[in-house]
């Protein structure tokens, strides 16, 4: 499964790769600058949907009790928070040329930063904790409770930034998309979401070796 | 289950008065750091007009890192951890009442510094004392509420001292945007009217996390 996989994903990067900067005309305003779009857009998907099964297995986990599902919560965390930063740092190069400046407090890149930060203190924990019964047990709330706090966050810093700025930023964010674009970064959507499934078999194979390795060493001992 | 709840709490408060290490230590940090603040910022009063809110918040939120982080160490320390835990309480009253406990120390420091506040930084506020008091009655519940939880969640780890803030604050923004513009509406214009959706969120948020903190506590503290 994970060899298709891995072989359908080379002519996929490689032909996305080529349509963004061959097939696909540049955005008329932004020009070449634009086609940062198609990483930025699937990697800022990717993250939220990573967060959302960390959550939903680490719900699964409380409940059932399965170490499978803590396998799940801390593969797919690692991968959310990859492509989180990745997003934050596209974004960035992306804004400077469009907004005149690497950062500004824009909700959405404010709410994608703060929930960075939030898995970051996830791996952390997983980090200061060994292997066992209680790593998997307090990660999980973890996750449960970040995850439940992103509507807070995003509802929060939209009222912060809208009292004070006029939306400048915003609208000419909203550009009505178009046809051969709006394919374009379906594809690259379809693409990125190829190398997440392929990275999170990866990551999780690799965590079940591991811990059938640290299993293996705590009989021994 | 009331009583329970009740029982921490008069334990915790009496343990505490007893000795007064922790409520001093605590008082003395927040002075400290308003001093700090008023050292490191221009004299200008202008400037500390606008600065003030952000000032007596980020006050709140380092001086109550200080009473998370003793409330569970305190059980830790006395090996008395074990005994809570396999006495006939529940978890949640547990959760409550170490989480009440909190709430009255930070409360308690709260009343203190406003006054200090009002005389370093902007002289009004002090007229305003009830509304701040009892905004930051609303603040703490929410604070207390997720704090209890992770520093119930970060007793038995290594490096929990820096490990607690590094989940905690991240999770406290929305609280934090909140209180900082609740403070704005107080301070500067006609009071809690102005800001009545930050109001809102902050009842919100504080609700969702004591549901949230109450149902998985019982994860956090099992043996």
């Amino acid at each position: 499964m994970r060899r298709i996989l891995g072989i359908l994903l080379i002519p996929a990067i490689a032909g996305c790769g080529w349509m963004i900067f061959f097939w696909v005309p540049a955005e008329a305003s932004m020009g070449i600058v634009q086609k940062i779009m198609y990483i930025h857009v699937p990697s800022v998907m990717v993250a939220y949907f990573s967060f959302f099964i960390a959550f939903i297995s680490s719900v699964g986990y409380l409940w059932k009790r399965k170490e499978g599902f803590d396998i799940v919560a801390c593969s797919t965390v690692e991968i959310g928070v990859i492509f989180c930063g990745i997003a934050i740092v596209t974004g960035s190069i992306w804004a400077r040329p469009t907004w005149n400046t690497y950062w500004s407090w824009d909700p959405r890149l404010t709410t994608a930063l703060i929930l960075f930060l939030i898995f970051v203190g996830y791996i952390l924990l997983r980090r200061f904790t060994t292997y066992g019964e209680q790593q998997a047990r307090l990660s999980a709330v973890i996750a449960i409770v970040g995850c439940l706090d992103i509507p807070l966050i995003h509802m929060s810093v939209v009222w912060w930034r809208t009292l004070h700025q006029p939306s400048t930023i915003l609208s000419t964010q909203k550009n009505v998309i178009d046809r051969p674009l709006a394919i374009m970064l379906w594809i690259s959507v379809f693409t990125m979401a190829l190398l997440f499934a392929y990275l999170l078999s990866m990551r999780i194979e690799l965590e079940q070796k591991t811990r059938a390795y640290l299993k293996q060493i705590a009989n021994i001992y | 289950m009331v009583s329970d709840i009740w029982t921490i709490l008069a334990k915790d408060i009496k343990l505490d008065f007893r000795s007064m290490e922790n409520f001093f230590s605590m008082l003395f940090f927040s002075i400290i750091i308003l001093l700090i603040f008023a050292f490191a910022l221009p004299a200008d009063t202008h400037d500390h007009k606008t600065l003030a809110p952000g000032i007596f918040w980020v006050t709140f939120l380092l001086s109550g890192m200080l009473s998370l982080n003793k409330s569970f160490q305190m059980e830790k320390e006395n090996g008395s951890m074990e005994a809570l835990l396999v006495s006939p309480t529940s978890r949640g009253a547990i959760f409550l009442g170490k989480m009440a406990g909190n709430t009255v120390f930070i409360m308690i420091i709260q009343a203190m510094l406003i006054p200090l506040f009002s005389l370093l930084f902007i002289n009004t506020a002090i007229s305003h004392f009830g509304e701040l008091l009892l905004l930051s009655l609303i603040s703490t519940i929410g604070f207390t509420a997720i704090g209890t939880l992770l520093s119930g969640l970060t007793t038995d780890l290594r490096f929990k001292d820096i490990l607690l803030p590094i989940l905690l604050f991240p999770l406290l923004v929305p609280l934090l945007l909140a209180s900082v513009k609740i403070t704005q509406g107080i301070l500067w214009s006609q009071g809690f009217q102005s800001e009545l959706d930050w109001v809102k969120l902050l009842i919100g948020f504080d609700l969702m996390f004591l549901i949230i903190s109450y149902l998985t506590f019982d994860f956090v503290m099992e043996i």
